[in-house]
């Protein structure tokens, strides 16, 4: 017996069984025990309350939602608005993030000290506080009644309000998809080798497609106008009530403008170690081959420097997309705070807590199965490179 | 090699000005936009927060509404509840002093004589045990104070320096398993610390005070506080366990195998030889996961406890003091900053010495 | 050639082969090494013969075969593999010492953790093998500090220091400058005068003969030559081993 327990063999094998074979028990037994628990207060285990009415209703949501709709719809809200916020978040945290990181990076010791400052101020003080912060900013506003005004916007303690155009939804995604094209058709173009044309000379094809492009946008959005009705609808004050316009509630815009910002500081930082890390000696043989200082930039710098920024941007990313759960802290209704709540009126704990999980590895696994193809797509190719 | 140094031409500071700020017409646009800009910001905020900012507390919130700057009479009416919460009012000096011990404690980790496993444990083993003897009481003549009394600053404080405790050991176990040569135990141990990495702290917060509760045996549950401490410690060691499994990759696979063939187990292997190693590669990151991990101690606000910004939210949220937030705000990001920023300076100049050593 | 009795036999490996998934990287290796021998094995690199001795020493797990050490069969028993550690020193081409521990700690570390040595008598022997590899004056110094023949030095040092019966000597002198290669190369000839067991892969031809009882030529995972340095050098009968010592000779 003790010679079998010396046997490394042996050992390895018993050693693997114990461990893997305790954590499961201890996941077994605390399901068992929940379920039991559960049980006793009268809630049965299962999926099927997915299919039920909540009953509650949501504060902010992309989506027609009521009380007397199921769960499944409400979870499927959740992680809308948590993509929404994120994305908005996102975006506004790396123009943040690459304006603060190119003043860091910048020759002018002056723009220096404002990056340096921005980062060191706004990395330093934890999100959930900053989100707080202009959570209390805008409640405390002036009331609709004495609203800030201005550029047919109003500002007050009930949320901003924006004018929204007057057309049909389905004009609307029309055209938003048009304005991304946009976006992504001169950059495309600028890159494809179906195009005869050398790469450096595609200008005049790439503005008349980001001509076109928004040529589309705007037919479409008159195409789809509402009968009727001024193409602008904008926000007034009727009685003590806002009407009309686009009502954008102050929980989400603490959270967008909390995230740009102390996100914005983080992708500073990651923007001036990715120009770090570009190589004096490329930075100086493109200027001695005669390019423009822009040239030098917007060809051999910053196209290094994307790809060395890019996996740690990746992870930059994913950690913010999980800071939207902060949502719950004024409010918000993000994927997190649906599961939260579902819990309370539902009882219905360990199946929601496994939504959320599966959600939010669906989440990131997609961000960072996204990251890694677009890191394939642009890594530099051969293994012959030196630093 | 000999340089020829040749002399700068002749300058005079204005032409050295010149030079550094106005060398073209596109960095005079940049330094002019962004002085301006520092002007305006550095004059704002001085003129709000120094020159029209009311600091005496005798005129209370009335000597505020008429000032145009800072209303700090706000912090000098509510400091003791932004610092120590409801704990009661005679007792504050220990939690202040509870507060000073955990200063004492960082301070001397950062001091290159006590980096050794067994002197870095014994410094925050006392440290936290004096801690808890100091805010719980109960012994030596102090009264016995219970944790739901806990607050302010002292229970940030406290959530920090227990998470680590009990954290960076998990993360060293866990770093362990996942380098482990057994296929299922690394596994295992790698399922773990991803599934815990793509969750945010906030759902495993969430999860460990309010869930947890029906997965327990009445007998093992404890209190929520405790329970809170787990799953952030688990957090916390998910994100070390990484780091410190960098460190160990850094360690030559040499190193072992000269320790096997001198005949060590491997526990004298890893205790010996390759955690020494491995910790100093993992420093600069260590001191960089503290930092995040105490900024996100203010989470717990979420799950329902007193924290520093949770009684901020009360030092100002009552009755005369609504208007007064931006100022409790700012002295809460002030003390965050003082802790946070200077960690990461250390952090930063470790990083700094410890590369030059290199070469 | 005699037949050593089992007394006078340190190693013994009797038909051991040993894969890396479906890459034989040795080959039915036969091979006793007596008490007091000193084996210089040589061979092209990838040929199997650093794998082949950190066999002997388990930090490679061989797949067939048998392997006795010491009368002790190396196999699956983690005490035997123990056993046979304490009793086998190992000398390592990039010398593998523990930069954060000075000279001194290096050479006491193991004698006191696993012979349980007393600090006072650990640092009274490590003191004597840093003198006999002379360099005791650089005991308090840390590994990063010394020349790479000083450390490579140290290291034999700190093996010698757990008092071993057989010496591995994996390419000791492959990593050093040309300059610092006699220094060891000399210690490694005085611990052989001594009578130590000593089993060296290595490809300083000079050593082999001045010191070696037999030299070994390797290739492709298996012994192509075994001989007396003598008969190796002047008549070998494989035409892979003249080829290979004509390419190290050579020049």
């Amino acid at each position: 017996m003790f010679k079998l327990l010396r046997n490394q063999k042996v050992r390895n094998a018993l050693l693997q069984a114990l461990y893997v074979g305790a954590l499961g028990a201890l996941v077994i037994a605390g399901t068992l025990i929940a379920r039991q628990n559960l049980a006793a207060q009268g809630i049965t285990s299962g999926f099927d309350f997915l299919f039920k009415s909540t009953g509650w209703d949501l504060g902010f949501s992309l989506l027609p939602a009521s009380a007397n709709d199921p769960y499944w719809w409400y979870f499927i809200i959740g992680i809308l608005n948590t993509l929404f916020l994120g994305s908005f978040g996102l975006a506004l945290a790396t123009l943040v993030g690459m304006i603060v990181g190119l003043a860091q990076t910048s020759a002018n010791d002056l723009a220096k000290l404002l990056g340096r400052t921005y980062v060191d101020v706004f990395r330093n003080i934890p999100l959930i506080l900053q989100v707080f912060f202009w959570y209390a900013l805008i409640t405390h506003l002036p009331p609709p009644r004495s609203a800030h005004e201005g550029w047919g916007m109003l500002l007050t303690s009930r949320g901003l309000y924006l004018p929204a155009p007057n057309v049909g939804g389905l004009a609307l995604l029309a055209a938003s998809l048009a304005v991304v094209a946009a976006i992504v058709l001169p950059i495309w173009l600028g890159r494809t080798s179906l195009l005869s044309r050398p790469l450096g000379q595609r200008f005049s094809v790439q503005l008349a497609a980001v001509a076109a492009a928004l040529v589309c946008a705007v037919l479409f959005l008159f195409a789809g106008r509402l009968p009727d009705s001024p193409l602008l609808d904008l926000p007034s004050l009727q009685g003590l009530n806002l009407r009309g316009g686009l009502r954008i509630p102050p929980e989400f815009s603490a959270l967008v403008v909390a995230i740009a910002i102390y996100g914005g500081s983080y992708i500073g930082e990651i923007v001036r170690g990715g120009f770090k890390a570009v190589g004096k000696g490329q930075v100086e043989a493109a200027s001695s081959l005669g390019l423009t200082p822009w040239q030098v930039f917007t060809l051999v710098r910053l196209p290094l420097a994307l790809r060395a920024m890019l996996p740690i941007l990746a992870n930059q990313y994913v950690w913010l997309m999980k800071a939207t759960t902060m949502g719950i802290a004024v409010g918000f209704t993000d994927f997190f705070m649906i599961t939260a709540l579902t819990i309370n009126h539902s009882g219905q704990t360990l199946e929601a807590i496994g939504i959320l999980m599966a959600g939010f590895l669906a989440i990131n696994l997609s961000l960072a199965a996204l990251f890694n193809r677009i890191n394939k797509a642009i890594a530099l190719k051969g293994n012959q490179l030196r630093g | 090699m000999e340089m020829v140094v040749v002399a700068p031409p002749a300058s005079g500071k204005l032409e050295d000005l010149k030079r550094r700020f106005f060398a073209t017409p596109r960095q005079a646009v940049i330094s002019l936009l962004s002085l301006s800009v520092i002007v305006f910001l550095v004059w704002k905020l001085l003129n709000w927060a120094v020159f029209s900012a009311v600091f005496d507390a005798s005129g209370g919130p009335d000597a505020c509404h008429a000032a145009s700057g800072a209303c700090w009479s706000v912090i000098a009416a509510r400091w003791r509840i932004i610092f120590f919460g409801l704990y009661p009012y005679e007792e504050q000096w220990r939690s202040a002093l509870a507060c000073v011990t955990v200063v004492a404690m960082t301070v001397l980790s950062c001091i290159p004589a006590f980096w050794t496993g067994r002197r870095i444990a014994l410094v925050w083993g006392v440290g936290a045990a004096v801690f808890y003897v100091l805010m719980k009481g109960g012994l030596l003549g102090l009264g016995f104070v219970g944790e739901e009394m806990w607050g302010g600053l002292a229970l940030t404080l406290f959530i920090f320096v227990t998470t680590c405790l009990v954290g960076f050991p998990l993360a060293i176990c866990l770093a362990l398993l996942r380098r482990s040569e057994l296929p299922w135990i690394s596994r295992t141990t790698g399922l773990i610390i991803d599934g815990v990495r793509s969750l945010p702290l906030i759902s495993i917060l969430f999860t460990f005070a309010i869930v947890l509760p029906f997965a327990l045996p009445q007998w093992l549950q404890g209190d929520k506080l405790y329970r809170v401490i787990l799953g952030s410690a688990l957090f916390f060691s998910a994100y070390q366990a990484e780091i410190v499994r960098g460190g160990m990759q850094g360690v030559p696979r040499g190193q072992e195998e000269a320790a096997m063939a001198l005949g060590l187990s491997y526990w004298h292997r890893i205790s010996r030889i390759l955690l020494p190693q491995a910790m100093r590669n993992a420093l600069p990151a260590t001191i960089n996961q503290f930092v995040i991990s105490f900024k996100e101690t203010s989470l717990v606000i979420i799950v329902g406890f007193f924290e520093i910004l949770a009684s901020g939210n009360a030092a100002y949220g009552t009755g005369e003091w609504r208007f007064a937030y931006v100022e409790v705000y700012a002295f809460i990001a002030m003390i965050y900053f003082v802790f946070v920023f200077s960690l990461s300076r250390y952090g930063a100049f470790l990083e700094r010495r410890m590369s030059v050593g290199e070469r | 050639m005699t037949v050593p009795t089992t007394q006078e036999i340190a190693v013994r490996v009797e038909g051991m082969s040993k894969y890396y998934g479906t890459f034989h990287a040795l080959r039915d290796i036969n091979l006793t090494v007596a008490r007091g021998e000193k084996i210089v094995v040589c061979g092209p690199s990838g040929s199997g013969k650093s794998t082949m001795i950190r066999c002997i020493n388990r930090l490679e797990e061989h797949n067939a075969g048998s392997i006795m050490v010491l009368g002790t069969e190396l196999n699956d028993d983690v005490g035997n593999i123990d056993e046979i550690r304490r009793e086998v020193g190992m000398v390592f081409q990039h010398f593998n010492l523990f930069p954060h521990m000075t000279v001194l700690e290096n050479c006491v570390l193991a004698p006191m953790l696993v012979r349980k040595m007393p600090r006072a008598e650990a640092e009274a022997t490590a003191r004597r093998y840093l003198e006999k590899v002379r360099i005791p004056e650089q005991a308090s110094k840390y590994p990063g500090q010394l020349s790479g023949g000083q450390q490579q030095r140290v290291a034999i040092a700190r093996s010698l220091c757990m008092q071993p019966q057989i010496m591995l000597f994996d390419e000791p002198t492959s990593a050093l400058d040309p300059e610092m290669i006699s220094e060891v190369l000399d210690v490694m000839v005085t611990l052989a005068s001594e009578g130590m067991t000593m089993i060296c892969v290595t490809h300083e031809m000079g050593f082999a003969r001045r010191v070696a009882d037999r030299v070994i030529f390797m290739d492709a995972g298996e012994i192509v030559e075994e001989a007396p340095p003598e008969i190796f050098f002047t008549s070998a009968k494989s035409e892979r081993t003249q080829l290979f010592l004509s390419q190290v000779l050579g020049h």
